[in-house]
């Protein structure tokens, strides 16, 4: 009796330390994707992602690893196309984007498989468990291996490509490691806010964390500041006026677009 | 102190494609400034990638004191065109020109001093890159390229997108790394007086035009009755 009523008591504490840790690594990561002007790309990876995350139950594996090499695939198409400098490479990826979608909608009657498809693409946070915030934790700690180790080479990636492949650096083996991280990140945000709205988070904090940042370190801890009070904050209210946590966020976002200064024209 | 010297350079992106570059020679004194001039297209950039080792001649040859440019690409840095540069990106100049040297050692605080104060902008080092004006900008770039221990220091426009005193200030800037021992290979679209302020001009078309001291050069381009028009003086 005593064991359902601490169960019942703390039922928030997994969902929150979900929610805290998607708030924080989401926007630390979306920073790097925008300086690096990979935004489009990382959102063509979280449309990937559903497929192999159908395949990846009909064939009994878990999820997350299907859904994980899914997006990778996602990220090497990007990367491809990217790299191929195609002037109609944004018209392309958008259908990518959008046929990777249809057809993980396409396979779930196909396979015979049942899947909340509203829990994945939109999240599902107050039913987030153990393994929800185990895959949180392991995104979590990829992205801070990937920091200590490549800082330095990032930035200069970011500042100058070209330059950076020039003094040494293996610029595609750090995009295809970036490129992975962010699967593995979108992976892991989808009981907390969807790979669908995912995309907001990864953005919306990160544009007001740039703002004056003198380096991207700077810029990387204030948006991961925003990012987690406007997490916390849906939660809470998503609670309080029994609301879905995940868009409720998404739609938050939004309120720090409104506070980005806006650029005076001379 | 380092000389270079290219002679009959000759390249295309491929097989099948036309000659970007046709038997271009150069040669690079130390403590020259050297200007490389030609229209668009000319093969300026090109010209640069190669003295750089970015990519190698289809024919012809390159080296530094004798050695073959593979052997000491160490010797030259490039400096490149400001649209290369993502602007926007969250750095300070401190952050930026610290760069220069990320793959090859660790870079002490004096050697990032002395890059900032020999282009003249140690006040600014805490600036973000994109609250500096174009010459800062530029400025900043060029001492990232110093922190490298090259000796041959290519700059690909370095000038294009500045206004005529900036244009001056950063022309008086290079003068005194070159007073200092440097070779300078500048491209630019410059064709007036301020070439005046170069040693040597090379001016390029596919093939060399002319070379020579800036007055030879005008007077041979001169002579080439007009032919190409963004050599014409007005």
């Amino acid at each position: 009796m005593l064991n359902v009523y601490s169960t019942l008591e703390t039922w928030w504490l997994i969902p929150f330390c979900v929610i805290l840790l998607t708030g924080i690594l989401c926007p630390a990561m979306g920073t790097i994707l925008i300086t690096h002007k990979r935004l489009l790309q990382v959102n063509l990876i979280s449309h990937c992602v559903l497929p192999g995350l159908v395949l990846a139950v009909a064939l009994g594996v878990s999820p997350s690893i299907g859904g994980v090499f899914s997006g990778l695939f996602g990220s090497l198409a990007a990367e491809a196309l990217t790299n191929k400098k195609n002037e109609n490479y944004e018209a392309i990826m958008n259908t990518i984007l959008a046929s990777s979608l249809g057809l993980g909608v396409l396979l779930i009657p196909l396979l015979g498989i049942r899947i909340d498809l509203e829990s994945v693409l939109f999240g599902d946070l107050l039913t987030a468990n153990l393994g929800d915030l185990s895959r949180t934790i392991i995104s979590f700690l990829v992205f801070i291996s990937l920091i200590l180790f490549g800082y330095e080479k990032l930035v200069h990636i970011g500042l100058d490509q070209e330059g950076a492949s020039d003094s040494g650096i293996k610029v595609s083996y750090l995009n295809l490691l970036l490129g992975l991280t962010s699967a593995l990140v979108i992976v892991s945000s989808m009981s907390a806010i969807g790979v669908i709205l995912v995309i907001a988070l990864l953005s919306a904090p990160a544009l007001l964390g740039l703002q004056q940042a003198p380096s991207l370190r700077v810029a990387m801890v204030r948006s991961a500041i925003f990012g987690s009070l406007i997490s916390v904050l849906g939660f809470l209210l998503a609670i309080a006026f029994n609301m879905s946590p995940g868009p409720l966020v998404a739609v938050l976002c939004i309120l720090l677009i409104g506070l980005l200064p806006r650029k005076r024209n001379n | 102190m380092a000389s270079l010297i290219a002679e009959n350079l000759t390249y295309s992106y491929s097989r099948q494609s036309h000659l970007v570059l046709d038997e271009v020679s150069v040669e690079l004194k130390p403590g020259t400034m050297t200007a490389l001039v030609g229209p668009n297209g000319a093969g300026k950039s090109t010209l640069l990638g190669l003295l750089q080792g970015r990519s190698k001649p289809n024919k012809g040859e390159i080296t530094i004191d004798g050695h073959p440019l593979f052997d000491s690409r160490s010797q030259v840095a490039l400096m490149p065109q400001r649209g290369r540069l993502n602007w926007n990106f969250p750095i300070t100049v401190e952050g930026l020109v610290s760069l220069g040297r990320v793959n090859h050692s660790r870079s002490t605080c004096c050697e990032l001093e002395a890059a900032l104060q020999r282009v003249g902008i140690s006040d600014l080092a805490n600036r973000r890159l994109d609250s500096l004006s174009g010459g800062q900008q530029q400025r900043a770039l060029l001492a990232k390229t110093l922190m490298t221990p090259s000796k041959i220091i290519l700059l690909d426009e370095p000038c294009s997108a500045l206004d005529p005193p900036a244009r001056e200030d950063f022309l008086l800037i290079i003068r005194q790394l070159a007073d200092a021992g440097l070779s300078l290979f500048i491209s630019s679209h410059d064709w007036g007086i301020s070439l005046n302020a170069y040693d040597k001009v090379v001016a390029l078309d596919k093939h060399v035009l002319a070379s020579g001291t800036p007055e030879v050069v005008k007077e041979k381009l001169d002579s080439f009755s007009c032919m190409h028009s963004s050599y014409c003086r007005a």
